[in-house]
């Protein structure tokens, strides 16, 4: 695998991966802003402008062309990492040597994603309104829809106490609110600022290299008059003086405890090695002792979000072990405080980060996902790389991470009373 | 002796290998090269329908409690000494298993050391230990997850259309059973459904990836331990063509209300379930179809959203059409549905509009190729269906409109239609 990343105009970066082993080319497009009260309006833009262009100005139409297209894929995908907004547009097609009638599937997906960014379907500064009010409820039904996964249900009430105050208390597509108020006027002006002012990621992979994206996304931005703000992917959160509880009863049968500890430790990679070891695995701590040595849960693992320095444990429990299986975690967290890290656990981590890098290139998405991350994080170290970073953390770093944790808010989802 | 078959398919462009191995296992082996990584896939045709059963020798047929076959995959993922997960921890190894309906697997994924991981897959699998001790322990955990999934509206969704559908045939039985089935689990049952399903001569092994076939086969060899088919028979209920009821709706903490609309279809086997699953699926993506009237119909008055899809549900002795999505009114979904296969049922299918399609789904075949993880498991379904790997896009090749269409007007029938709905109910804040 080749991989390269130039600035194609100001703040407008273009990464491209050669790998022959691969049957189908991907383009994924992204626009990075701070996550504010336009959040709506730029995921209504972004939602519009992966459904219709200006070419194929229906829903129908649009689909059409993409079937035609063996089954080209468009898609739209927003994102909060952190106080920021990522808007994606993504599409991806089998090579040209794959269809039966022999078309040209890269050139007609890069016609497309041109029409689609830079062409869409709107007039007098404004989007067209029957589509978009289909893409409005795209993103109610999405803001309504949360509640049906308990875990990301959650994980989002537990962002807004944790955040409370902060940009990323907010949900990716903004408040149900501000997606209702949102017109085609307000939404098409959203779009041109993204257009005008968003740094820009694209990144291209396919089997012979760039078949031509370059070209045609360095003419398209360079004829925008852009000036960007560099993105501020990393902004710690200030903990509480007290952790908060926060507590919901629920008609579910399973209990979920989220607990958010905070950090202001700058030692994000000892940060990251201890979330590992603490439930990043299923030989974790966390998985070998509340789960599997104390039968507490179901699952119970853990993350470390460096955009905010927070690291989350999360948990489904039955209610009358909640207290059992917190005073359990806790003991887990005091143990490497405390200096309980076995070679093997560190050796396992190691291990696992090394097989789980080294697949990196087995996918078109992975590496840019990959290099977007890195990006993000102000860097651009390869897997290799990075895997040396990891291997420098010491165990008395570890220990210093979990030491600079303090426990902000705790988020539990009860079920009923009478269900127990 | 082990008979070794190369297996091409000259629409995808790709081989893989057949291996029938003297230990009675069936063996796929894809080489992949410019891939990093390894998906080894080892799986039984035992799944939670599989009940009712008896081998060679066995004067009657045993019946054992629902979820047994999940509980068993919990039970072989350790063994006297350590979990799996610690094995494969050793070696950076990442580790599963899972139960469906007709099959339990066993797999791993790596970069490096596949001969020394795919030696803990074969020995894992090959040597079970069961305690009172050990079986008890896990209840605890089997019953968390049975409560998780009982939490996901779009399980629930989908096991009361089953329930809808199906009056005796297992499939409409949870995978894991129920807290008050998996209490009567016992190290004996446990041993008796291990001795009957997992022969060799009922499972497969699938490997793709960055591996040699040769060095895969020096492991088989090695580890394998050969198996005397033992003439397992698995038997099931008799089921009625006719459905159970054609509406159930259930309240739920959900914030859009979602919805399952089934088509209950008479099964198939052999060749024949391979061709009615791909006319199937051409008709059901052309009922989903965005391009097609009803569909824009739906879309612009708010009844369906881009969530709206299809897929066939089918195996032993169950064969069914499934649309589903998130839907505030899954009435008119299902006034529509019926009025479009009417429709088709007179005036047929457009010949453009299933060519396109069929595109459309060549497309995403040859897509899973591009994926280790996707051509392992491509194999080892393939192979567990009594089809080869690439059967599936020749057979779609083959596809016309004629038998599409004969599939909407024999399978699609108002009469064998079952709606679920799970609805929103306020939450309490």
């Amino acid at each position: 695998m080749i991989y390269s990343r130039k600035e194609l105009t100001e703040g407008t970066g273009f990464s491209c991966s050669a790998d022959s082993k691969f049957k189908t080319v991907s383009v994924i497009v992204r626009f990075i802003v701070p996550l504010s009260a336009d959040a709506a309006a730029n995921a209504l833009a972004m939602t519009m402008l992966g459904t219709v262009s200006s070419r194929f100005p229906t829903v129908a139409k649009m689909n059409e062309e993409l079937s035609s297209l063996y089954g080209m894929s468009l898609g739209t995908f927003i994102r909060k990492r952190g106080d920021v907004q990522i808007l994606g547009l993504s599409a991806s097609c089998i090579c040209s040597r794959f269809t039966i009638d022999g078309e040209d599937t890269e050139g007609s997906m890069a016609e497309l994603l041109r029409d689609c960014l830079f062409s869409p379907s709107a007039e007098n500064g404004e989007f067209e309104s029957t589509v978009f009010e289909i893409c409005r409820r795209e993103i109610l039904d999405r803001i309504d829809s949360e509640l049906n996964d308990k875990r990301s249900y959650a994980a989002a009430r537990l962002s807004e106490t944790a955040f409370c105050g902060e940009p990323s208390a907010s949900s990716s597509c903004g408040t149900r609110e501000q997606a209702e108020s949102v017109t085609p006027k307000a939404a098409y002006e959203a779009y041109r600022k993204l257009l005008e002012t968003a740094p820009v990621e694209i990144y291209v992979c396919a089997p012979e290299g760039d078949p031509g994206f370059e070209k045609m996304f360095r003419e398209s931005f360079s004829a925008l008059d852009r000036s960007c703000t560099a993105p501020v992917f990393r902004s710690k959160s200030p903990l509480k003086p007290e952790t908060k509880e926060v507590s919901e009863e629920m008609d579910v049968r399973q209990c979920r405890m989220f607990m958010c500890f905070k950090s202001d430790s700058d030692d994000i990679f000892a940060l990251k090695m201890l979330s590992h070891i603490l439930g990043g695995t299923p030989v974790s701590k966390l998985f070998v002792n509340v789960r599997e040595r104390l039968s507490l849960c179901y699952y119970c693992s853990s993350g470390f979000e460096p955009s905010k320095n927070t690291l989350v444990i999360d948990s489904g429990v039955d209610r009358d072990k909640l207290e059992k299986a917190r005073e359990e975690i806790m003991n887990q967290i005091s143990a490497v405080i405390n200096g309980d890290i076995t070679d093997e656990e560190v050796e396992n981590v190691f291990l696992m980060l090394e097989n789980r890098f080294a697949t990196v290139g087995d996918t078109p998405s992975s590496v840019g996902s990959w290099y977007f991350e890195r990006f993000c994080e102000g860097s651009s170290s390869s897997p290799e790389e990075q895997l040396m970073d990891y291997r420098k953390v010491t165990k008395a770093r570890i220990v210093n991470a979990a030491q600079s944790l303090g426990l902000d808010c705790v988020y539990t989802m009860l079920s009923r009373e009478a269900d127990q | 002796m082990t008979e070794k078959n190369i297996i091409r398919s000259s629409l995808a462009g790709e081989s893989c290998i057949h291996i029938k191995h003297s230990s009675g296992l069936d063996i796929y082996i894809c080489e992949m090269p410019g891939f990093s990584s390894v998906e080894a896939v080892f799986g039984t045709k035992y799944g939670s329908v599989n009940n009712i059963f008896r081998t060679e020798g066995d004067s009657s047929f045993t019946e054992v409690p629902e979820g047994i076959a999940h509980y068993l995959e919990h039970k072989l993922f350790e063994n006297e000494d350590c979990g799996a997960f610690e094995l494969y921890a050793k070696t950076g190894a990442s580790g599963n298993a899972f139960t469906t309906f007709d099959r339990t697997c066993y797999l791993f994924s790596c970069t490096r050391n596949y001969q020394e991981n795919l030696k803990i897959l074969l020995e894992l699998v090959q040597n079970p230990y069961f305690t009172q001790e050990n079986v008890d322990k896990e209840r605890g955990i089997i019953g968390q997850e049975i409560k998780m999934t009982n939490d996901r509206p779009e399980w629930r969704v989908f096991f009361n259309m089953l329930r809808c559908m199906y009056h005796s045939h297992p499939v409409k039985i949870d995978i894991a059973g129920t807290e008050e089935s998996i209490a009567k689990i016992t190290p004996e049952l446990l041993y008796k459904c291990y001795d009957s399903f997992y022969n060799l001569n009922n499972m497969v092994l699938s490997v793709a990836g960055n591996v040699e076939a040769n060095k895969v086969l020096e492991v088989c060899d090695k580890y394998l331990k050969p198996c005397r088919d033992k003439k397992l028979e698995k038997v099931f209920p008799d089921e009625l063509e006719e459905i159970v009821q054609p509406e159930i709706r259930e309240q739920q903490p959900v914030g859009t209300d979602i919805f399952h609309l089934g088509y209950k279809c008479r099964p198939a086997a052999g060749s024949e379930k391979l061709k009615k699953t791909v006319a199937a699926s051409m008709a059901a993506s052309l009922l989903t179809d965005a391009s097609s009237e009803m569909y824009q119909k739906l879309l612009g008055e708010g009844v369906i959203n881009s969530s709206f899809t299809s897929e066939v549900f089918c195996g032993d002795g169950y064969f069914s059409v499934i649309f589903s999505g998130e839907s505030p009114e899954a009435d008119k979904i299902r006034q529509a549905m019926t009025a479009e296969i009417g429709r088709i049922n007179s005036e047929g299918l457009n010949e453009k509009d299933f060519q396109r399609i069929k595109k459309s789904a060549y497309g995403v075949l040859i897509r899973e190729l591009n994926n280790v993880e996707a051509t392992a498991h491509i194999m080892l379904n393939s192979h567990l269906e009594g089809i080869l790997p690439y059967d599936t896009i020749q057979a779609l090749s083959e596809v016309t409109r004629i038998e599409t269409e004969d599939f909407i007007k024999t399978e699609l029938r108002p009469d064998r239609l079952v709606l679920s709905v799970i609805e929103g109910k306020a939450v309490q804040q």
